[in-house]
């Protein structure tokens, strides 16, 4: 052994007997993992929800477009928003300052999620599934409200037919 | 404590997680000497080496938990000896010598102008001169012996990426060798 192998040698192990380092625990790990992931998906969720919005707003429309341009909009999941900055934020923490993972087709990885998010987002509009997610979500107390205001806007409730 | 001796690297890792953090010495003893030697190829720098080496069996053990015992240990300890070069080079940058924008245009194929033997002796004289994109996977290739595979790992590269760069440093050494002669 050279010099610098015996140096290298003790000095690791005199670290580790006296404990001045420490293994970091397994859900430390997992934790960032988690976070990530569920990050993730939240951004995906995000990002689906702005397609849909591009894709309905470039469409012509009739009069209830811009009723439904604003539902959507006020629709927007606010926690996904917020579960996504904070998950991508404390996964890359954990994860990014100890990147030993193995190596990850990255590039192909993104393209797909790109793809996956366009599509879906499209889609979603597409096949209306926006307007069911409206009117069987938890918009449903909202659109009720929201149709109520409609109907006294242009007068067209049950007491004015009578009327 | 003899045992440990037979256990793969992998093996290992996990009995140093669960059973005796002590057995890491036969980690440090297994791969000490390797990561010296190609720490040392890429710094040029032996004392520089041995720090950087001892920072690497550190961030190892301290993340061990991190590691996969699926995979390979070998590459994921060359990955974080990959990572702790790097960051050093990028704090001494201008002490290292590195020679990015020099390239060589060579047509011929010389694998069959060198066998891997006679490679190996010369890469470690002329591997200095060699700019670090391709003195590193030369190194991982002819020095450490990794597959293209586990350099693309290693590297973070695309295994095309890696082969390029490997052939293109051979190249680039053979003219850099020549005049040194």
């Amino acid at each position: 052994m050279s010099n610098h192998e015996i140096k290298i040698m003790d000095s690791i192990m005199d670290r580790i007997r006296d404990d001045k380092v420490k293994m970091k625990p397994r859900w430390y790990f997992v934790l960032g993992s988690i976070a990530m992931i569920v990050g993730f998906i939240c951004a995906v969720i995000i990002s689906i929800f702005f397609v849909s919005l591009i894709s309905f707003s470039l469409r012509s429309h009739g009069p209830m477009g811009a009723v439904r341009y604003q539902e959507l909009i006020d629709s927007f999941p606010w926690w996904a928003l917020a579960i996504a900055v904070f998950g991508i934020l404390i996964g890359s923490l954990i994860l990014k300052k100890y990147d030993f993972s193995y190596k990850k087709n990255f590039i192909g990885i993104i393209i797909f999620v790109i793809f996956a998010i366009i599509i879906s987002g499209f889609l979603i509009d597409i096949l209306g599934f926006d307007n069911f997610w409206l009117k069987r979500g938890f918009m449903n107390k909202y659109n009720d409200q929201n149709h109520v205001q409609t109907v006294k806007m242009h007068g067209l409730g049950k007491n004015n037919i009578n009327n | 404590m003899d045992e440990i001796k037979n256990f793969s690297d992998e093996q290992l890792a996990d009995y140093v997680r669960h059973q005796d953090k002590e057995a890491y010495f036969e980690i440090v003893q297994r791969y000490q000497n390797k990561l010296l030697r190609y720490v040392s190829t890429i710094t040029n720098d032996e004392a520089k080496a041995a720090d950087i080496v001892q920072n690497v069996f550190l961030k190892a053990y301290i993340n061990l938990n991190s590691f996969n015992h699926k995979k390979k240990f070998s590459t994921w300890i060359y990955r974080i000896t990959h990572n702790e070069t790097i960051n050093e080079l990028v704090k001494y940058k201008n002490e290292t010598p590195l020679l990015e924008n020099m390239d060589f245009r060579g047509g011929d194929d010389l694998e069959t102008d060198f066998s891997k033997k006679e490679i190996k002796e010369k890469v470690k004289k002329c591997l200095i001169s060699l700019p670090f994109k391709y003195s590193e996977p030369i190194s991982l290739f002819f020095l450490e012996e990794k597959s293209y595979e586990e350099i693309s790992d290693i590297m973070r590269l695309p295994v095309n990426t890696v082969g390029t760069r490997i052939n293109r440093g051979k190249k680039l050494m053979k003219k850099i060798c020549q005049t040194m002669k």
